[in-house]
């Protein structure tokens, strides 16, 4: 059963993305939070359930354990808050709950909070740590989240002519992209040159070609479509969501049938959101995407996962600039994870806030001229997991 | 009376120049352990080739890495020998490796074993800035101790005690006799003993293994042996170093290997163990060859970060704690150090890690499936930010030739040059190293080196 959603997201609110040391993890939960309430125009009382998406609880304070870490800060209780985790897609994935919830009737109006707190720690004390000392004695022992993409580079160079320039062009793009915007942690724009040139992160990933250590929340406010009240909301339309397990944490590294030149999670997760929504063209039906460039080849991957285009041709994408703003159709506008951050249980809903701003045509400087529809898309694990959202600003 | 009937050898990459050690030394070179290798995975790589039907282990080192607990049992269980065979250490001093032999020898000449594995290993690093004085080198060795013929007789081992010790050690001091004590009342004692009994006729040639050897050549010159003749002199020790208690047992292999018919060896440390041997079939190996192809360590300094007394640090990380697991070791040895992978038994598509279906075709029947060590390069990277003493830390997808596919760190890669660089398509060989640098715990799994 693959039906089409009918769900409405009347309010977002987003804090800023960065290194975001005077702000605790209950700041940020308030601050999201309280913006999208107000944006929905209601009140704290009347949401009747909430997913809280947070991925890496044990980096910080042990701050987003459970659901009672969303009730906490906000004073919200006696209604049902889980927690979801499910990597960098649990943003999505707290989406996908409130959605499933309201289409079940359990609630009529449903909060998705997504929020990271990363920069308790130093950088390197962080996530990578907890891939160096906390993850299996044996597999993967060498690998950061960085190798575990930096591979698929490689093979896809070998395969297909991809070139470091290609994979430090999605770079240059997005930060590029990025200085539009006031929330994103690293705003500088950067020449090929300096990308290829800054230290190597894992042959050929550098520091540029990864996205940085990052604080930040987000917050939607969701109801089903039928609940729009059209003269307080600005709606936007939950037309499609997928979200697929794909292949396992360690599975990649130990199957002899996996490729490392697409992930099958992706190519899932957008066939179950496209046949939601009806899209068949995503090339001619799309008007922009935010994707999941937590690496630069990442984003060169998803190109020909969503179908953007054909096996191979990822390089010519961002060759001719189409990816570009003003392109014909625009990826990572926002700045993409590479310069907004990645603060990982907040991304998914990040993205979506950035496409309702587009959608709704709130997104000032980098807006996307007349978008009508727009996609989210994350990928957790080495590849794993991925979640597809497709939005319209019409029902 | 026995038979080697088979053996093997195993050095460390890596060697040093005495001349990096002080610009003044000359040119002999010794092996030099990497910072992942120990006596253990050198033992391993020694014997793994040598594991059928073996019913006795004998390991020797005087540089063990457990208290209170048996090197013997330990290495069998990586060699997947079952439990409850006989397994035995032997240490204390550099005689060991020839303790071991001599009692392999009776233990088979009095029908108690039939094959019984000789185990000789060690690793030791002199004290910094005194590598020049002791001529250390690090290598194990492997013998195959059996009824059957093989490549040569062990035939009249013969053991003599004496008090003293040159150099040994008492409660973590080092005590060195008076050198012309320790000759006269030492070695010279102790070798009249020996000639007393040993025929210069009946002998093709001599080998001692030992300091003195000089002292030793005049001795024997005395008792009626013809030196230019039948002296064999130890050359190992200018290309590997002085290896202990393996040392004897490798010039064994080394006459063996250059078909020296019968000969006597005279293994002394703290007394003699006396072994006659007669090569009965040559054999084209050669570790004279084998240590030729070593890389070179071009800086002390380089050799300090190998035996980790430098810095050890990458971005930040000065110590590492890595967690590790007795009970996921013990429950999971099959998979993690045997190589068991699981075979679809539908489509025959090859895993290393287990499922409750077949990830091609989803079928649900596996059979065991025994992985091989040596494979193609399907991918790689060389992380930067994951700490090593030698950064980067290269990672490697591997499609083995039995099917299935490994991700393990390369290893040896100190210098990353041509000898040591890989790619996609390159063939590797998985080797068993240690995975935790900081040696809190034994945790050995597989890493690559290229082939």
């Amino acid at each position: 059963m693959n039906k089409k959603r009918d769900i409405a997201i009347i309010g977002i609110g987003v804090t800023k993305f960065g290194e975001l040391f005077e702000q605790s993890f209950d700041d940020l939960v308030r601050e999201a939070s309280i913006q999208a309430i107000d944006d929905a125009g209601i009140v704290m009382d009347e949401i009747q359930g909430a997913w809280l998406s947070t991925a890496f609880p044990e980096i910080g304070v042990f701050k987003g354990r459970s659901g009672m870490d969303l009730s906490e800060p906000l004073n919200l209780y006696d209604i049902p808050v889980t927690r979801v985790s499910n990597f960098c897609a649990s943003g999505a994935d707290a989406i996908r709950n409130a959605a499933n919830a309201l289409n079940a009737h359990e609630c009529d109006v449903a909060m998705a909070v997504g929020v990271e707190k990363l920069r308790d720690r130093s950088s390197q004390d962080s996530i990578v740590k907890m891939m160096v000392e906390l993850t299996h004695p044996f597999y993967q022992k060498g690998f950061t989240a960085a190798g575990t993409f930096a591979v698929y580079a490689n093979r896809i160079m070998h395969e297909y002519g991809v070139t470091k320039e290609d994979i430090a062009g999605v770079s240059v793009k997005n930060h590029g992209h990025g200085i539009l915007n006031d929330n994103a942690h690293r705003r500088m724009s950067c020449s090929l040159e300096q990308v290829m040139g800054s230290p190597m992160v894992a042959d050929p990933l550098t520091v540029m070609d990864s996205c940085p250590t990052t604080d930040g929340a987000a917050c939607l406010i969701m109801v089903r479509a039928e609940d729009v009240d059209k003269q307080k909301h600005k709606p936007i339309y939950i037309h499609g969501l997928g979200l697929s397990i794909s292949t396992g944490w360690d599975l990649p590294f130990f199957d002899p049938e996996h490729d490392f030149l697409s992930f099958k999670a992706t190519q899932n997760a957008a066939r179950i959101a496209y046949e939601q929504a009806g899209i068949t063209k995503p090339m001619d039906e799309i008007d922009l995407v935010e994707l999941h460039d937590c690496f630069s080849i990442v984003e060169l991957l998803t190109y020909e996962d969503l179908g953007l285009c054909g096996v191979g041709e990822a390089k010519d994408l961002i060759r001719g600039d189409v990816t570009k703003l003003g392109g014909e159709t625009p990826v990572n506008v926002s700045g993409g994870l590479l310069s907004c951050g990645h603060p990982v249980g907040a991304t998914g809903v990040r993205m979506v806030v950035e496409v309702c701003h587009h959608l709704r045509g709130t997104a000032g400087e980098r807006q996307v001229e007349g978008a009508k529809t727009g996609v989210t898309h994350n990928i957790g694990g080495p590849g794993a997991i991925a979640s597809v959202i497709v939005l319209k600003n019409e029902q | 009376m026995s038979y080697i009937t088979s053996y093997n050898t195993a050095f460390p990459q890596f060697i040093i120049a005495d001349k990096v050690l002080h610009p003044k030394a000359g040119e002999n070179t010794r092996t030099v352990a990497y910072t992942d290798e120990d006596i253990m995975t050198l033992a391993y790589a020694a014997a793994c080739k040598l594991s059928s039907n073996i019913d006795a282990i004998l390991f020797a080192t005087t540089t063990p890495i457990f208290k209170e607990r048996y090197h013997a049992s330990y290495l069998a269980d990586l060699l997947n020998i079952p439990e409850g065979i006989t397994a035995l250490d032997l240490g204390t001093t550099t005689r060991c490796g020839t303790d071991a032999l001599m009692l392999a020898n009776h233990w088979v000449d009095s029908g108690a074993y039939n094959n019984v594995l000789v185990v000789a290993a060690d690793v030791e690093f002199p004290a910094i800035g005194k590598e020049l004085l002791t001529s250390f080198g690090h290598a194990a060795v492997a013998l195959i101790v059996s009824k059957e013929k093989g490549l040569a007789e062990v035939s009249d081992i013969s053991s003599y005690s004496a008090a003293i010790a040159e150099e040994f050690q008492y409660k973590k001091n080092i005590i060195q006799y008076d050198a012309r004590f320790a000759r006269t009342a030492g070695f010279k004692d102790n070798i009249k003993l020996i000639l007393k009994s040993m025929n210069a006729d009946s002998i093709d040639s001599i080998m001692l293994n030992g300091n003195y050897s000089k002292l030793a050549h005049g001795m024997m010159k005395k008792a009626g042996f013809d030196m230019e003749k039948q002296f064999i002199s130890n050359d190992l020790i200018t290309r590997i170093g002085n290896t202990g208690s393996t040392h004897a047992l490798l010039r064994i292999v080394q006459a063996i290997q250059d078909d020296r018919g019968s000969f006597a060896l005279i293994d002394y440390a703290n007394g003699s163990n006396v072994i006659n041997i007669c090569v009965t079939k040559s054999d084209t190996k050669s570790i004279v060859e084998e240590v030729q192809h070593k890389t070179l360590i071009n800086h002390y300094q380089d050799f300090l970060a190998v035996r980790k007394r430098g810095k050890f640090e990458s971005l930040g990380y000065e110590k590492l704690d890595l967690f590790s697991s007795e009970m996921m070791q013990e429950r999971e040895k099959n998979q993690f150090i045997h190589l068991k992978g699981f075979e679809c038994e539908s489509c025959n598509t090859v895993y290393f890690l287990k499922a409750a279906r077949c990830n091609k075709c989803k079928a649900t029947s596996f059979k065991e499936k025994q992985l091989s060590r040596r494979g193609t390069i399907y991918s790689l990277t060389a992380e930067f930010y994951f700490p090593n003493t030698f950064p980067p830390t290269n990672m490697i997808i591997i499609d083995l030739e039995t099917g299935g596919r490994l991700t393990v760190q390369q290893t040896d890669d100190m210098y990353q040059n041509e000898k040591s660089k890989l790619k996609i398509g390159d063939k590797v060989g998985l080797v068993l190293r240690k995975m935790m640098e900081n040696d809190a715990k034994p945790n050995y799994f597989w890493k690559c080196v290229k082939v």
